[in-house]
């Protein structure tokens, strides 16, 4: 026990309780409307509920040892799998896209797993072959391994998540040494490709493009969103509107604004300062991961650890410039603050990961 | 730690990190500090919706303070502003409320790109409503407000005195009286809510409301009180009003129905005081209901109006043109009279037709010798078409210009045509033709191309009653506050003296006398309880069976109402518009007398609750 209290990273524990109980005021200020008429908010008891057994479950996991995961990886690999293929054929649809499954009471969305299990997966595979990895060729394996996953999610249709997998198979590359002229031809060719990756895009898919570029393009259709949160996030100025006083999202021109937009009600209510206090938390989440990464005893807890901290940071990016009008909109969820069960069990789960991983870490510092 | 370059590389994601966290900071104090009041004034936008109060309409009442006209709240359908609707949507809005496709999808695309509410129809019936709410799910984007609405409180009475009211269109707000006004405005359209409109809208007043996403108000936030128009009161008198258009519509019904005229549905009929121009009736047939035309007019009530080939809308009082037919002889007597063409006792021989043109009476009967008295009275013809040639067609014109013919009477009522007054040079011109001594003839009884409408016809009679003063016609007598006061008396045309000897006013008036006494064309209204006098004229119709004219004042000495009635191919006017100017006058001498003896029995009565 007293090796676990000296060997904490303390800091990224308090992160994480700070952001997840920012999550919580969000959450019951964006819901605050239907708690009213239901007289109980459902929202925040759901996502309490499954903070504290996600509190137990990290707890969990700090009792093993990480490295058993890599022994667990390609049978994680395989149920990833059969997850999203059971959404295909079982899920069933909001907002246009397959991606929750029903099991009894509990509805959960198998790409948010999938993100946490291809981490594992991917440092395994990228583990084993670590030593091999010179020439661009060499990743190809990796990248095929990432591929089965991709098209899965992609299918679903769930751009983000696709992303998401990208971002983190990236970290882990260039953790691995993957060479900065291999991305400048990649860069290249995917900007030379665009046109036909334009080809397969859903229609709502390229809508979100184009608005993206242009959100006056359709101002009550698919650029509603995005207007209507750099108006809420934009009118908080400096000290914000106060808690539950947001007009944008009070008041509901603020569409889905408890899960994915709810940046922008803390944008809104708290103003800049608020908004930049967030942003400083999620800072210091990721220079806890990299801190993590750069300490971890071997090679699988840096990828590991480089992966989470990727995933975290590009979730960060993502989430937080779309609600400002700098990124397409993707169904990206904020972490430990969005609305959303199998996302925070999800990011809970890895921030346990990398409190193990530095529970057995050696002493440097950046 | 396992190799440099991942050490390395780890060094390097942190930069990028950082990196991104200082993008996301400068673009959120870009959003939040230096757009932050532009941002903030989106917001209120958002929230704050601006509504119109609509001001009450003023009030339109009678001599007597019956209410002709007012407003009461009623339910109002509008569309939200910067909603899309689909053609579905439109096609299901104008089917349960009757409306007509196209209105309303362009409403509806007006609605999509405004910051202002759209009404789509005002006053809806419980029916309406209910049919609404069951749609409602399917119908997101309206919205259902209490708004004062225009009523007619008497349906048809009166109604082309009143007129309506309805949504300003389009052409209104680029041109004219209107031009300017915010869209969606409900104005006058037609009759006095017309001329008098900027009395009687008031103005709007404005309130700035909370509401979220759906348009549902959360709160209200600052506003401005409505204030209401002014209320009319009118010279009409409702009761004779009523009276007049009862007795119209029976007469034309049992016209129809006896077989003497098929086709009597048009008519027109209006009452005036000889001694002030005050308008106490007025009359078109066939006519229209005001409150259909509130808050937009469903299409198989503008079917109905459209297609009756009988212009329910138009009003004849003041736009129906005609030949004067017999009643002209006031005119052509006045003359002959007054040029001394003809003293009263000269007598001329009627042999059936005239002397120098084969040209006679109506019914081919010959009178005889008679006097300018006989011929008046038994309207003969050939008497008149020799005061017609001694006269001469000049003087006959200049004449009924002295009577106001060929220009309007200045009624403040919209449109109101001028009539003609036709001579050599009008017949040139239309049928480049020379004039002869038989458009002489047709002149001098009324049945040549001089047309006059029935409000002419009106007030050249009132100026003989009057002893020879015009006192043109008019409908308002005051503009009134909420509370009564007068706020303002409105100016009109002045009375001016009529250029006729008052010799021959007195010989026209005496002959007028003689029409309805035995021996008259209108002999039967000598069962009156009073003396009238009045005039039969029968205008001559190519396209249709003649119309029938019947003018009168009452009582024959010191009249205070004159009435004028034409029945559009009635046939005769003794038995077309004859009967319905006998019933009026009926009711309304008998009403005078029962009044003048109530007057004087009531000192007596106060006397008797002294003691």
């Amino acid at each position: 026990m007293r090796h676990f209290i000296r060997n904490s990273d303390w800091i990224l524990i308090l992160t994480v309780i700070l952001l997840t109980g920012i999550g919580m005021v969000l959450i019951a200020s964006a819901t605050h409307g239907d708690a009213l008429v239901a007289g109980t908010n459902r929202f925040v008891k759901r996502q309490g509920i499954f903070l504290a057994v996600n509190v137990m479950m990290a707890a969990g996991i700090l009792m093993l040892d990480y490295h058993s995961l890599k022994r667990i990886a390609w049978p994680l690999y395989g149920i990833t799998v059969l997850l999203l293929l059971g959404v295909m054929f079982f899920g069933h649809a909001s907002l246009g896209a397959q991606r929750w499954i029903q099991i009894g009471p509990v509805t959960f969305q198998p790409s948010e797993f999938s993100k946490a299990f291809m981490i594992v997966c991917l440092a395994a595979f990228l583990d084993d072959r670590s030593d091999y990895l010179d020439q661009w060729k060499d990743y190809l394996p990796a990248c095929l391994f990432m591929l089965v996953p991709f098209i899965l999610v992609l299918r679903q249709p769930d751009l983000g998540t696709a992303l998401v997998f990208a971002a983190i198979t990236f970290s882990m590359f260039w953790i691995c040494g993957f060479k900065m002229k291999w991305i400048a031809a990649l860069a290249g060719a995917f900007f030379c490709a665009a046109p036909l990756l334009w080809q397969f895009l859903h229609e709502y898919q390229r809508n979100r493009i184009r608005v993206f570029l242009d959100p006056e393009l359709d101002p009550f259709g698919a650029g509603y969103h995005v207007i209507q949160s750099k108006i809420a996030i934009g009118s908080g100025m400096l000290w914000g509107k106060g808690w539950m006083q947001g007009t944008q999202s009070q008041l509901d021109f603020l569409p889905e604004n408890h899960t994915d937009f709810i940046f922008a009600v803390a944008g809104e209510e708290f103003g800049f300062a608020g908004a930049v206090v967030i942003l400083l938390l999620y800072m210091l989440l990721i220079w806890r991961g990299l801190t993590i990464a750069l300490n971890a005893e071997d090679r699988f807890g840096t990828l590991l650890a480089s992966g989470i901290t990727g995933m975290y940071l590009f979730h960060v990016l993502v989430n937080v410039g779309m609600t400002i009008g700098i990124m397409p909109v993707t169904g990206v969820p904020l972490p430990f603050l969005s609305y959303g069960v199998s996302s925070l069990t999800t990011n809970m789960l890895l921030a346990a990961v990398l409190q193990n991983i530095n529970l057995r870490h050696t002493r440097l510092q950046f | 730690m396992f190799t440099h370059t991942a050490a390395d590389r780890l060094k390097k994601m942190l930069a990028v990190a950082l990196a991104v966290f200082v993008v996301l900071g400068i673009r959120l104090a870009w959003l939040q500090l230096y757009k932050g009041m532009y941002y903030g004034r989106q917001a209120d936008g958002n929230r704050m919706r601006n509504a119109v109060i609509m001001a009450p309409r003023g009030r339109i009442m009678d001599i007597h303070g019956t209410v002709l006209a007012d407003s009461s709240p009623g339910y109002v359908l509008s569309l939200q502003a910067g909603h899309a609707f689909s053609d579905q949507e439109t096609e299901l809005l104008a089917r349960l409320l009757g409306l007509r496709k196209e209105d309303v999808r362009e409403k509806a695309d007006r609605a999509a790109n405004t910051y202002e509410q759209i009404v789509i129809k005002g006053e809806l019936t419980p029916q309406e409503i209910t049919s609404l709410e069951e749609h409602m799910k399917e119908l997101p984007g309206l919205s259902l407000d209490l708004q004062p609405m225009r009523h007619y409180l008497y349906k048809e009475t009166a109604a082309h005195v009143l007129g309506y009211v309805g949504e300003v269109s389009e052409t209104q707000l680029k041109q004219g009286k209107y031009k300017g006004l915010p869209p969606g405005s409900i104005v006058g359209k037609e009759g006095l809510e017309f001329v008098y409109d900027d009395v009687l809208r008031g103005k709007n007043g404005r309130k700035t409301e909370e509401v979220d996403v759906r348009g549902k108000v959360i709160r209200d936030l600052a506003g401005q009180a409505p204030v209401s128009g002014k209320g009319l009161v009118l010279t009409l008198d409702f009761g004779l009003q009523q009276e007049l258009e009862q007795i119209m519509d029976k007469q034309l019904a049992a016209l129809r129905s006896s077989g003497i005229a098929p086709n009597a549905y048009a008519a027109a009929a209006v009452a005036m005081d000889p001694n002030t121009g005050a308008v106490r009736a007025l009359v078109s047939r066939p006519g229209f209901d005001p409150n259909w035309f509130v808050g937009g007019i469903s299409s198989a009530h503008w079917k109905l109006i459209n297609e009756n080939r009988f212009h329910p809308l138009t009003n004849k009082v003041i736009n129906g043109e005609y030949p004067a037919g017999s009643t002209f002889k006031v005119v052509t007597g006045s003359a002959a009279l007054d040029q001394h063409k003809v003293t009263p006792e000269e007598l001329i021989f009627d042999s059936g037709k005239h002397w120098l043109a084969d040209m006679g009476n109506a019914g081919g009967e010959a009178l005889g010798w008679i006097n300018f008295q006989t011929a008046f009275a038994m309207s003969d013809n050939v008497y008149f078409y020799e005061m017609g040639r001694r006269a001469g067609i000049e003087n006959l014109n200049a004449y009924a210009e002295r009577y106001g013919f060929g220009k309007p009477t200045g009624i403040e009522l919209p449109g109101e045509s001028a009539g003609l007054i036709a001579g050599p040079a009008a017949k040139k011109k239309v049928f480049a033709e020379e004039w002869t001594l038989g458009d002489t003839f047709n002149a001098a009884i009324g049945q040549g191309l001089t047309l006059v409408t029935p409000v002419q016809i009106c007030q050249m009679l009132a100026a003989v009653a009057a002893d020879g003063v015009i006192h043109p016609p008019y409908l308002v007598e005051k503009v009134v506050n909420a509370d009564g006061s007068v706020y303002q008396v409105p100016e009109r045309p002045k009375s001016r003296k009529l250029e006729v000897a008052p010799e021959t006013l007195r010989l026209i008036q005496k002959g007028l006398k003689g029409v309805t006494q035995p021996g008259g064309t209108g002999a039967w209204f000598a069962n009156l309880p009073v003396p009238v006098a009045g005039k039969t004229g029968t205008a001559e119709n190519p396209h249709g069976q003649d119309h029938g004219w019947f003018i009168a004042y009452a009582p024959a000495e010191k009249p205070d109402l004159v009435i004028a009635c034409i029945v559009e191919q009635g046939s005769y006017g003794a038995t077309a518009a004859g009967p319905v100017v006998y019933d009026v006058l009926q009711s309304y001498l008998t009403q005078r007398i029962k009044n003048e003896t109530k007057k004087a029995d009531e000192p007596i009565k106060k006397r008797d609750s002294l003691q």
